[in-house]
C-alpha cells in the first residue's frame, strides 16, 4: 500500500474537518435561533471529533500527535480547500457552504466505508450516523430558505454563486489519485465530483435558488498542495494560541 | 415611527375606525413539543419544546436541542397545536374523575397517543396508544384502558398521525452520542485534576 497517497488522503480529510469545524463553531453564541445554535456547534464539534479520529490515524503511520498536527502546523502545511477557510460572513454564505461540504463529505465517507484501508473503512462507517444528521440539516434550511422570502433566496443565489467556485476546489486532484483508485483505497475525486453534482442539483430543485451552468464555473484550486488563501493564518494562530502557551500541558 | 419594542408595535391604534380584520398573524415561529425515548424499550416523555416553522426543521432542531447528552434511542415532534389537554389535578385526586365515560358508539377513527403526568413538576410520559375519533373521545378510552390505583394528574392526547417520527432509516442518529463524553462536564473530573495540581506546585 502507498503511505504517501494515503497520507495525503487522510490529511486533507481531517484538514477539512478541522478548518470547517473551527469556522463553523465561530457562530456559537451568535446563531440566529437559539435551537439552530445549539445544532450548528454540535455539529462543529462533531467535524472536529473527526478530524482528531484522521490525525489518530496519521499518528498510526508515524505522523505526530494529533495535538502537534492540529495546532502546530502553519498555514502552507494545510491541505484543506479553500472553502473550508473562507471567513463565515453572513449566515447566509455559512448555511451554503454547510450544504455543499457536508453534501460531498457524507459522500466521501460514504465511498471510503468500503476502502481496503480497513481503519479508514470502519471510521468511514461510525460516523455515516453524524454526516446523516449534518446533511439533513444542511438539506432542510436550503429547501426553507431557498424557498421562503425574496431576501432570503436572494442572499442564499448570492451566497450559492460566491461559493460554487470554491466548492469545486473540493474536488482538487491529489498527484496519487491513479494509486488511490488502483489499490482500493478510494475511489477518487473525479468519482466523487460526479456524485455531488447531481445531489446538489436535486436538492437545489426541490427549492427557487438556481444552479448555474457547471461548464462555467472556474475551480479555485490550491488548497490541497498548502496554497491557501490569506484567511488560513490568523485561523490557526487564533485556534492554536492557547495550545501553544505550553504544549506540553496535560488537559 | 415602528419601535424597537415588537410589544409597542403590537398594540393597537386606540379608537380609529376602519374595517374588520382578521388578527395579525404570529410574528414569530410557532413551537414544537419535543418527545424523546431515552432507551429502547422505555415509554417515549416530553423533554420540551423548539420553535421552528414546520414540523421537519422542528425535528431537526429538537435532536441536538433535547438529545445531545444523554442516551436516546427515538424522537418525536408534533405541532404545540395538535397536543390536547385535560384539566390538571393535585393532592389525591386523581384526574380520571374528571373524564367522561367513553361513549358506546365511538367510531374509532384515529389513533392518539395518551401521555400521563405521575407526579407533578415532573414530565409527561407515553402511557399507550388508543383509537378514538376525537381528543375527548380518546381520553375516555385511556380512562377505561389506563386508570389504575395509581394517581394521575394530568393527560395529553395527541392524534397519531400528526407526529413527526424518526425515520427506521434514522435510527442510527445516536450511534456515536454515548463517545462524545466531552459533553459531559463530570467526566472532565475537574476537581480530580485540581487536587493534583495543588499537589504537584505545593511540593514544588
Amino acid at each position: 500500500m502507498n503511505n504517501l497517497a494515503l497520507k495525503e488522503l487522510l490529511y486533507k480529510i481531517a484538514d477539512d474537518q478541522l478548518i470547517l469545524g473551527h469556522r463553523n463553531s465561530e457562530w456559537t453564541g451568535f446563531g440566529p435561533l437559539l435551537e439552530e445554535d445549539i445544532a450548528f456547534s454540535s455539529m462543529a464539534q462533531d467535524k472536529i471529533g473527526q478530524s482528531q479520529a484522521l490525525y489518530t490515524l496519521l499518528h498510526q503511520l508515524g505522523e505526530q500527535q494529533p495535538d502537534t498536527l492540529a495546532f502546530m502546523r502553519n498555514a502552507n502545511q494545510f491541505h484543506n480547500c479553500i472553502l473550508v477557510e473562507l471567513p463565515n460572513g453572513e449566515y447566509d454564505f455559512s448555511l451554503i457552504r454547510h450544504f455543499l461540504f457536508d453534501t460531498a463529505e457524507a459522500m466521501r465517507f460514504e465511498l471510503l466505508s468500503s476502502s481496503s484501508y480497513q481503519p479508514l473503512a470502519e471510521l468511514a462507517r461510525k460516523v455515516r450516523s453524524e454526516l446523516r444528521y449534518h446533511t439533513l440539516h444542511a438539506n432542510i434550511w436550503m429547501k426553507q430558505l431557498g424557498s421562503a422570502t425574496e431576501e432570503s433566496i436572494q442572499r442564499l443565489q448570492r451566497s450559492l454563486e460566491f461559493a460554487l467556485p470554491y466548492a469545486l476546489g473540493m474536488f482538487e486532484k491529489s498527484p496519487y489519485e491513479s494509486d488511490l483508485i488502483a489499490q482500493g483505497i478510494f475511489e477518487g475525486e473525479e468519482a466523487l465530483a460526479v456524485r455531488w453534482k447531481k445531489k446538489v442539483e436535486d436538492i437545489l430543485q426541490q427549492t427557487s435558488l438556481h444552479l448555474p451552468e457547471w461548464k462555467i464555473l472556474t475551480p479555485v484550486l490550491g488548497g490541497r498542495v498548502g496554497d491557501h488563501s490569506e484567511h488560513l493564518q490568523p485561523l490557526l494562530d487564533e485556534m492554536s494560541e492557547v495550545f501553544k502557551i505550553d504544549p506540553q500541558a496535560e488537559w | 415611527m415602528a419601535s424597537i419594542d415588537p410589544r409597542v408595535n403590537r398594540l393597537p391604534e386606540i379608537g380609529k375606525p376602519g374595517l374588520i380584520q382578521p388578527k395579525a398573524p404570529l410574528d414569530q415561529l410557532g413551537t414544537f413539543e419535543v418527545f424523546v425515548q431515552p432507551k429502547e424499550g422505555k415509554p417515549f416523555q416530553h423533554e420540551g419544546s423548539v420553535h421552528a416553522p414546520d414540523t421537519e426543521m422542528a425535528f431537526v432542531l429538537a435532536k441536538e436541542t433535547f438529545t445531545r447528552r444523554f442516551t436516546c434511542s427515538s424522537l418525536y415532534v408534533v405541532d404545540t397545536r395538535d397536543v390536547y389537554v385535560s384539566p390538571i389535578t393535585e393532592g389525591d385526586r386523581n384526574v380520571y374523575e374528571l373524564i367522561h365515560d367513553a361513549a358506546a358508539n365511538d367510531h374509532e377513527k384515529y389513533t392518539f397517543e395518551i401521555y400521563h403526568l405521575n407526579k407533578r413538576g415532573k414530565q409527561h410520559t407515553h402511557a399507550g396508544t388508543v383509537s378514538a375519533s376525537s381528543h375527548e373521545g380518546a381520553m375516555a378510552k385511556a380512562k377505561q384502558q389506563f386508570n389504575s390505583d395509581k394517581i394521575i394528574y394530568n393527560i395529553w392526547s395527541i392524534r397519531t398521525d400528526t407526529i413527526r417520527f424518526t425515520a427506521a432509516e434514522e435510527m442510527d442518529l445516536w450511534l456515536t452520542l454515548p463517545e462524545k463524553k466531552f459533553r459531559d462536564a463530570a467526566d472532565y473530573k475537574g476537581g480530580e485534576k485540581l487536587k493534583e495540581f495543588l499537589k504537584k506546585t505545593n511540593h514544588a
